[in-house]
């Protein structure tokens, strides 16, 4: 236990600086990738002839490597935060996208009927009815978007970001396991805690209603 | 629900809000040092730093474990000042001249005089230690063959069991160059270990020739022994500070006090900086001031 709190007392500064950093990576990009992205799918369901190629497109940028994604941002926006974060919004944007298009044209088609006979506008049914309704699978594109971003974040380590990358990469180049740990174990949990964030805001914002029927089929099965 | 909702939306405001403070503090140093991915990148960085603290009173901004190729991209952009660099990188690898196995003396000369016109930086005196590829063997066993410079593995080539790491047995100025350079090949072809491996494989007697970096701090803990490149094969890695002209021209005492390292530091040291950092686990700030101490260079 002491020797715990020695490796804390000595190691919990460098470490702690590097999450605060991976942390700022992380969070801009998501808040950057959510506010493009989330809107863009909701355009994209209502222009639909647009979203198997705007999809496609954005789906290209996934296959790229994301070593390599970042090492091409550097000529571009030189060596820094900057070339990092710009990796990871190109990166985290096609699960959101894509999971608010799907969401959204998910919805019960009875349900928007019924809207509509009740006179609601076609913003109004966005905003109350489809919206709430796909909450759950927009959220488990921003979720999977997240942990990618945590992820992909090390390699602001060799590109002047920061980071917890940067911990692993010196355990990498030293041969020196215990630095490896040091970034990788608050990776992941930075990850976890993320995702437990999202869970909650999940939650949140699923409407009461759509709850409640999802517990009962739960309970059904 | 709504004390739900209202959590969450302060949770994420938190994060974020935190997410910037760390984004946007700090960088403020007037002189910004870089430094490559690896230990005497970051030890002489920080030497660097703190000469330049105490000696010209300026603040120091540090920019440490870059990717190889980036600082000097990032000196010719203006967003790192001063760095470390090789003069044979300098020469083969920035300026992309072939060597012609010219003296080390030659490839300084040519790098300080090219840098300043090409690119308005400067090369500083050199700090006396060279970081090239070498090939290594036990003291011992070599001492026992006989065996000081690379062409007296000639007479041993059948007997040697050599192990390098992937790089070295592919590049041109690694095992297929020194192979044509010193006309032979190790009759057991070598084997191919990670850098990791291949010096504890070297001190247990599994492998008896490695390739290593000259100023790695293992060859010092394992008691390898460097042998001599008598045929000039490999490049000159001579090191020294890359300045960017600007900061000479705007505050002398920067060179003043990068120029008290010149000659200060040989392999052995390096080795000995090197293996603190790498092997007893100490921060390269602290090795850094207790050389500096040391050497009466800061109070």
């Amino acid at each position: 236990m002491s020797g715990l709190w020695e490796f804390l007392h000595q190691r919990g500064p460098t470490i702690l600086e590097c999450l605060g950093q991976h942390v700022y990576l992380t969070v801009i990009a998501m808040a950057l990738a959510i506010g493009l992205a989330v809107p863009l799918g909701l355009v994209l369901t209502r222009t639909r002839r647009a979203a198997t190629p705007v999809i496609a497109a954005i789906g290209v940028i996934q296959t790229l490597p994301s070593l390599a994604l970042v090492g091409l941002m550097v000529p571009l926006l030189g060596a820094g935060p900057k070339a990092c974060i710009t990796a990871l919004f190109l990166y985290a944007l096609l699960p959101i996208v894509r999971n608010t298009y799907t969401g959204v044209m998910g919805v019960e088609p009875a349900m928007i009927e019924a809207a509509r006979g009740m006179g609601m506008t076609s913003s109004q049914i966005l905003f109350r009815i489809e919206l709430p309704l796909s909450v759950p699978v927009i959220m488990a594109g921003i979720r999977t978007s997240t942990i990618i971003c945590v992820g992909i974040a090390t390699l602001g380590g060799i590109v002047n970001a920061g980071g917890l990358g940067l911990l692993i990469w010196i355990g990498i180049d030293r041969s020196n396991d215990a630095l490896i740990y040091e970034g990788a174990i608050p990776a992941m949990g930075l990850a976890l805690l993320l995702d437990g964030l999202l869970a909650l805001g999940e939650r949140a914002f699923t409407p009461k209603g759509f709850q409640l029927a999802r517990q009962e089929d739960r309970e059904a099965v | 629900m709504k004390a739900l909702r209202v959590l969450f939306v302060a949770i994420v405001v938190g994060v974020i809000a935190v997410a910037v403070w760390f984004g946007t503090r700090g960088g403020t140093g007037s002189i910004v040092i870089g430094g490559k991915i690896f230990t005497e990148q970051t030890i002489i960085g920080e030497m660097a730093a703190l000469l330049i603290e105490h000696h010209a009173g300026l603040s120091v901004e540090r920019k440490f474990h870059l990717a190889t190729n980036l600082p000097m991209k990032m000196l010719r952009k203006g967003e790192l000042d001063l760095y470390l660099d090789y003069t044979g990188t300098g020469y083969v690898d920035i300026l992309g001249k072939p060597y012609k196995q010219e003296p080390p003396v030659e490839i300084y000369q040519y790098v300080k005089k090219v840098y300043p016109e090409k690119f308005n930086a400067e090369w500083l005196s050199p700090l006396g230690f060279k970081n090239t590829y070498t090939l290594t063997m036990r003291r011992k066993h070599a001492e026992e063959l006989g065996v000081e410079k690379i062409s007296d593995l000639v007479a041993h080539k059948n007997r040697l069991k050599a192990a390098f790491d992937p790089a070295f047995l592919d590049r041109d100025d690694g095992y297929p160059g020194l192979c044509k350079a010193y006309g032979f090949e190790f009759t057991q072809s070598p084997g191919q270990l990670v850098i990791g491996l291949m010096y504890k494989q070297c001190k247990n007697g599994q492998v008896d020739v490695i390739d290593a970096f000259s100023t790695d701090g293992r060859i010092a803990k394992f008691d390898l022994k460097v042998l001599e490149d008598d045929k000039r094969f490999f490049p000159p890695y001579d090191a020294a500070f890359v300045v960017r002209g600007e900061i000479l021209r705007k505050y002398p005492k920067v060179r003043e006090a990068l120029e008290l390292l010149a000659g200060k530091i040989s392999n052995r040291t390096m080795q000995e900086l090197n293996r603190a950092v790498d092997e007893e686990g100490r921060t390269e700030g602290e090795v850094a001031q207790e050389f500096l101490k040391s050497e009466g260079l800061i109070p």
